[in-house]
């Protein structure tokens, strides 16, 4: 595993990472490799691990275990800011947006990590590099809302700041955290198109977690699937049949569920 | 809120003082206390005291409202708010980055010792009445409107300071997750998500504090500065009670209106 991690192939290399807050262990130790180019998408039912995971990929929440290599660097190891926010970006469940702010600022706040401090305070009164936070905007639909205040927007549009953030950030790997589970069908297409389309140059990539088989088979190359914190499955997305979700999230389930392609994350729990 | 003297988060001194039924059990023993020294057998009140008051009462009916006394009132009213003004301009300037240090959220977590002095500082300005720093600075600049300006400046910046520091420190944790996950560093978490979500309620208790500068700027009289106080004590001297009662109803007003006026700028930044 840890010739794995060293493997520059590889955009990131997680060995053996896991996490517990105080009784609840919500990630179980987990290897994860990840190729530029991949659009992984992770399953699970609520309270599965897949936001800790999201946030330890993130280096938002520190692992209890386990080491995060990205792009040869070990994440640990690197700044967080500047450095960081270059190579890895978050779209949070709930936006976490600043509702106070113009919904410009809320994007040009993905420029904070290159910016100076002069430079960032200034950008409050009189936005820098506006043309580029008007363009995202635009793209995504919100040329109309540039100066409107944060919090009068409504959750899909609130979700598309937070993507319009992102993209002027433009970090190498994309992490969302349930981008669709609170849109409908026809938004929930629009942004998926938009976060793979993020990923699309080369050598980036993709991790969002979602629910849908549907929406995985069509926009994802590679599905993972984590039930209490513990890998069930990892395979192409191709090969994901409704059945094996259903099976996913059905309650009580306890061993017999039957897990294709699991053979040695199992064995690294018991 | 942290409380003052934990300097270290792991070891917390004075731990007991955390007690909530120590507060209480303190609080309920000052009050016994304080009762039982008024000498409740003597009269409670002076026995000329009745009297006095009627006057005072029947001068109500009706004030003094001649248009040179009002006008008197008015220049009154501005001078008092003036003071108040430059009061709290300096406080904020006092209270607002010495609220931002010891908030302890401007750098990197670490150094924690700084912010612990800062907020033992901002203490020891708001555990001093204005009316004690008047005196401490008349003797030092003589009687003067810059005495009174900073006796109240200096209390004030203390406890705005202290509200400040809470204020940047409470708001909520995601946002400035998300802040950070773009590579903002601590400053500019403050300058994009602290800041910006605790303002409305820094304007509002600015202008609450404002309206207690005014009534502060009022008493500060006695180190020789004009305004409704200062004409309170003439009018008071004479015994002229219709002119006190319209001095104090300019006062009410004067702190109605900032409460207006606050309370539609909190809405303003609100919604
Ligand atoms: N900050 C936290 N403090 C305590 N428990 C947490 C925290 N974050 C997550 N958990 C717990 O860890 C488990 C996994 O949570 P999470 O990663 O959010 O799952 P998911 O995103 O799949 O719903 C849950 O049981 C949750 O209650
Ligand atoms: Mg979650």
């Amino acid at each position: 595993m840890n010739t794995a991690a060293a493997n520059p192939a590889h955009l990131v290399a997680a060995t053996g990472i896991s996490k517990s807050y105080s009784q609840v262990q919500a990630l179980a130790p987990l290897d994860l490799t990840i190729h530029a180019g991949e659009l992984v998408a992770l399953a699970g039912p609520s309270g599965s691990g897949k936001t800790t995971l999201l946030y330890i990929l993130g280096g938002v929440v520190q692992p209890d275990e386990g080491e995060i290599v990205i792009d040869g660097r070990p994440l640990r190891r690197m700044r967080p800011g500047k450095d960081l926010a270059a190579l890895v970006g978050l779209v949070h469940q709930n936006y976490d947006l600043v509702p106070q702010l113009p919904v410009i600022q809320n994007v040009l706040a993905g420029m904070l990590g290159q910016w100076g401090l002069l430079r960032s305070a200034i950008s409050l009164l009189w936005p820098r590099d506006r043309q580029r936070a008007e363009k995202v905007l635009a793209e995504l639909g919100l040329a109309d809302k540039v100066l409107e205040r944060t919090s009068h927007l409504s959750g899909g549009e609130q979700q598309r700041v937070a993507i319009a953030r992102l993209m002027v950030q433009s970090p190498r790997i994309v992490l969302a955290d349930e981008p669709v589970s609170s849109l409908d069908p026809v938004l929930s297409e629009e942004i998926l198109r938009l976060l793979t389309g993020i990923a699309d140059s080369p050598g980036r990539t993709l991790v969002a977690s979602l629910h849908s088989p549907n929406l995985i088979r069509r926009y994802f190359t590679r599905v993972i699937g984590l039930r209490e914190g513990v890998l069930q499955f990892d395979m192409p997305s191709s090969g994901l049949t409704d059945d094996v979700l259903a099976q996913l999230y059905e309650l009580n389930h306890r061993g017999e569920l039957d897990r294709p392609g699991t053979g040695e994350a199992a064995a690294e729990v018991s | 809120m942290a409380s003052l003297i934990a300097l270290e988060p792991g070891r917390r001194p004075l731990k007991f003082l955390e007690n909530r039924h120590l507060l209480t059990l303190l609080l309920v023993g000052a009050l016994v206390w304080s009762l039982a020294v008024v000498d409740w057998r003597g009269p409670l009140v002076h026995s000329g005291g009745g009297a006095a008051a009627s006057d005072f009462l029947q001068a109500l009916f009706p004030p003094e409202l001649s248009t040179d006394f009002l006008r008197l009132c008015l220049v009154a009213s501005w001078q008092t708010v003036s003071y108040a003004v430059a009061a709290i301009t300096v406080a904020v300037a006092i209270g607002f980055p010495l609220g931002v240090i010891a908030s302890g959220t401007a750098y990197t977590q670490g150094n924690l010792r700084v912010p612990a002095i800062v907020r033992l500082c901002l203490a020891g300005m708001r555990s001093i009445h204005e009316l004690v720093w008047a005196v401490l600075f008349v003797s030092a600049v003589g009687l003067s409107p810059l005495a009174a300006i900073l006796a109240i400046a200096l209390p004030y910046g203390g406890i705005l300071g202290r509200i400040y520091a809470d204020l940047i420190n409470d708001v909520p944790d995601p946002p400035l997750q998300a802040l950070r996950a773009s590579g903002a560093s601590p400053m500019r978490v403050l300058l994009y998500g602290r800041l910006p979500m605790a303002l409305p309620e820094l304007v509002s208790y600015t202008f609450y504090r404002f309206e207690c500068a005014i009534r502060a700027a009022a008493i500060m009289s006695f180190v020789g500065i004009r305004g409704l106080g200062y004409e309170i004590q003439l009018s008071l001297n004479d015994l002229l009670f219709s002119q006190v009662w319209t001095l104090m109803l300019f006062m009410v007003a004067l702190v109605m209106v900032v409460d207006m006026w606050s309370s539609r700028l909190r809405r303003s930044l609100v919604s």
